[in-house]
């Protein structure tokens, strides 16, 4: 067991150890730009990337409660005229409703 | 913000534009304006799919009944105005029922297949469940 000893060879190699990294003119300009990026408002196709799956829910339930409400309506409405009018069909041909002159 | 209303605004849209389309599609402007100008004939026309042929003899079923109709609506404001017995008018009001049903049958059978049920279960229950109140006020000949 030589621990104490390789703690001390690898004290040494990483205080040997110099970074010499490429200097690289725009890094403070990139930066920058991602700041701003980051602070402006995403244009509206990001935001529905970014929110894709709650907008295809939201627009099926548009699509299914619109379709529902536009049926039900419409029936409704047609039942509705044609109880009248089937009504005052058969009353027109009922002696029992007629009124003598 | 203005990602967030303008997404509401295309749902909207997508929701309207459904419900537009479905309304359309289950809508039966032809039966509704019929219904409108209180136009039976016309209503029996564009209910029951009736084709020309079809329509006028209806037309010429219903013509002829208007003339029974009459008679049995004589019969029966005798009857009252002379302060006939109530079984007298039953019996009165009985014969044009069966006249009725039997009349509604006739222009039944004129109607292409399906459709002549479809009429009977329309009309047949509101012969049935006559009040003996209102006014027709509704034009069958056209």
């Amino acid at each position: 067991m030589n621990m104490p000893e390789n703690d001390q060879s690898l004290s040494r190699v990483l205080s040997a150890w110099r970074m010499a990294p490429r200097r690289n003119p725009r890094f403070r300009t990139a930066v920058w730009t991602r700041i701003g990026s980051a602070a402006r408002p995403a244009s509206w196709p990001g935001f529905v990337r970014a929110h894709a799956a709650v907008l295809a829910g939201a627009l099926a339930l548009a699509l299914v409660a619109g379709a529902l409400v536009g049926r039900e309506e419409a029936q409704a409405r047609v039942a509705a005229e044609r109880a009248a009018i089937a009504d005052a069909y058969v009353q027109s041909l009922d002696a029992r409703t007629l009124r003598m002159p | 913000m203005k990602n967030f209303l303008l997404t509401l605004v295309v749902l909207l849209a997508v929701g309207a534009s459904s419900y537009g389309i479905f309304y359309a599609m289950n809508d039966l402007p032809a039966v509704r304006r019929a219904a409108h100008e209180g136009d039976a004939m016309a209503w029996l026309r564009a209910e029951f799919q009736l084709d020309d042929a079809q329509f006028a003899a209806i037309q010429k079923l219903h013509d002829d009944y208007g003339t029974v109709c009459s008679g049995h609506c004589a019969a029966i404001m005798a009857a009252k105005r002379r302060h006939a017995p109530a079984a007298e008018v039953a019996v009165l009001e009985q014969f044009c029922t069966r006249s009725m049903m039997k009349h509604f049958r006739r222009v039944a059978a004129l109607m292409p297949p399906g459709q002549g049920a479809r009429y009977l279960a329309i009309v047949l229950p509101r012969v049935t469940a006559y009040d003996h109140t209102g006014a027709p006020n509704v034009q069958v000949r056209p």
